[in-house]
C-alpha cells in the first residue's frame, strides 16, 4: 500500500462516521408531545417539565407521563397494551397510539420525521 | 476501401490492444451477470467484483484500457441481462462514468500515486455517490432517501477495501510469473 492509499483508506473510514452523523437522528431530540384525544382535542405539552396526564377514551382513562425529556403511555384500559409496550419516546417525530381508547401521543421535534416511507 | 472486384468493403485491422480489452470485458461482463443473479439485501447492493478487472485493467495498461472495459461491460452486461436504458442501467452507467473520472484524477497523483486498494475504495465510493445523486435527482426525489447513503456508503467501503486486497493479490501474482501477461509498466 502506498501512502495515498492509506489516505484514501483513512478518509473513507472517517467519512463513514461522519455520514451516520449527519443523516441518521436527523430529527433530534423533541421538545414537546402532541396528544389527541378520543374528542379530537389536541394537547401540547413540553417534554421539559415532568407530568402526567389522563385523557379520557371510549374504554376509560389512558395515562401518560412525561419525564426527564421522554414520554409513555403508563397504562391504557385497552385489551392490546401496545401503547404501553412501545415505552419511552423522546425523538422528534416518534409517535404511538392506543387505537381502541382513541388516544395518540406523537413527539414533535425541530423537524418532523417520516414514521414510514415506502415507494 | 476497394478490392480485386470492385466492390466496397469495410475491413478492421484489430490490434493486440483489442484483443486485450475484449478479453478483459468478456471476463468483466461475466462477472458482472454472474453477480447480477445473487440475491442482496437491500436495493443498491452488491460486491462489485467486476471493478477488479477495471483496476486491474487502469494498473496494467493504463486508463484508456479501464475506460473501454468499465463502459462495454456497462453497456453488454446490461443488454445481456435485459436492463438496457431502464433505471437499472441509469444507475450502473453513471456510476461507471464517475469511477472512471475519480481514478483518472487519481492516477495524475505525483510520485508513487495510487496502488489498488486506493484506487479500488475511491472507485467505489465515486460509483455509490454518483449513483445515490442521479437515484435521488431522477428516480426518488424524497428527503428519506438519504437515510440509506450511509448504509450503502459503508457496504462500498467495505466491498472497495475487498476488491482492492483481491486486486493486490493479483497483481502480486502478475509480477511474481514474469509470463506473457506481465505488466509492461
Amino acid at each position: 500500500m502506498t501512502r495515498a492509499d492509506y489516505f484514501v483508506l483513512a478518509g473513507a473510514l472517517l467519512l463513514l462516521p461522519w455520514l451516520y452523523a449527519s443523516y441518521w437522528h436527523r430529527g433530534g431530540v423533541g421538545e414537546e408531545v402532541r396528544i389527541v384525544g378520543a374528542d379530537g382535542r389536541e394537547i401540547l405539552a413540553s417534554l421539559r417539565k415532568d407530568r402526567e396526564i389522563r385523557i379520557e377514551g371510549p374504554l376509560g382513562t389512558s395515562v401518560i407521563e412525561i419525564h426527564d425529556g421522554k414520554a409513555r403511555f403508563v397504562s391504557s384500559p385497552c385489551h392490546g397494551q401496545l401503547c404501553v409496550h412501545a415505552g419511552w419516546l423522546h425523538l422528534g417525530g416518534e409517535f404511538t397510539a392506543c387505537l381502541p381508547n382513541r388516544v395518540s401521543l406523537a413527539v414533535v421535534g425541530p423537524e418532523l420525521r417520516y414514521d414510514t416511507i415506502n415507494f | 476501401m476497394r478490392n480485386d472486384t470492385g466492390a466496397h468493403t469495410l475491413s478492421f485491422t484489430a490490434t493486440r490492444e483489442d484483443y486485450r480489452i475484449a478479453w478483459l470485458a468478456a471476463l468483466a461482463i461475466t462477472i458482472h451477470i454472474a453477480e447480477s443473479m445473487l440475491p442482496s439485501p437491500l436495493p443498491g447492493i452488491k460486491p462489485g467484483l467486476a471493478n477488479v478487472v477495471t483496476i486491474a485493467a487502469l494498473l496494467l495498461y493504463g486508463w484508456r484500457a479501464a475506460v473501454w472495459v468499465s463502459l462495454l461491460r456497462v453497456v453488454v452486461g446490461s443488454l445481456l441481462i435485459g436492463t438496457f436504458l431502464t433505471p437499472t442501467f441509469v444507475l450502473s452507467f453513471s456510476g461507471a462514468l464517475a469511477s472512471l473520472a475519480v481514478i483518472g484524477l487519481g492516477s495524475l497523483l505525483p510520485g508513487r500515486g495510487l496502488g489498488p486498494v486506493g484506487y479500488c475504495l475511491l472507485a467505489s465510493m465515486a460509483h455509490i455517490a454518483a449513483q445515490f445523486y442521479v437515484a435521488y435527482r431522477l428516480f426518488i426525489p424524497h428527503e428519506a432517501l438519504f437515510g440509506l447513503l450511509p448504509v450503502l456508503m459503508t457496504a462500498g467501503v467495505g466491498f472497495g477495501l475487498a476488491s482492492g486486497l483481491l486486486v493486490r493479490a493479483m497483481m502480486a501474482h502478475f509480477k511474481s510469473d514474469a509470463g506473457p501477461g506481465a505488466p509492461t509498466a
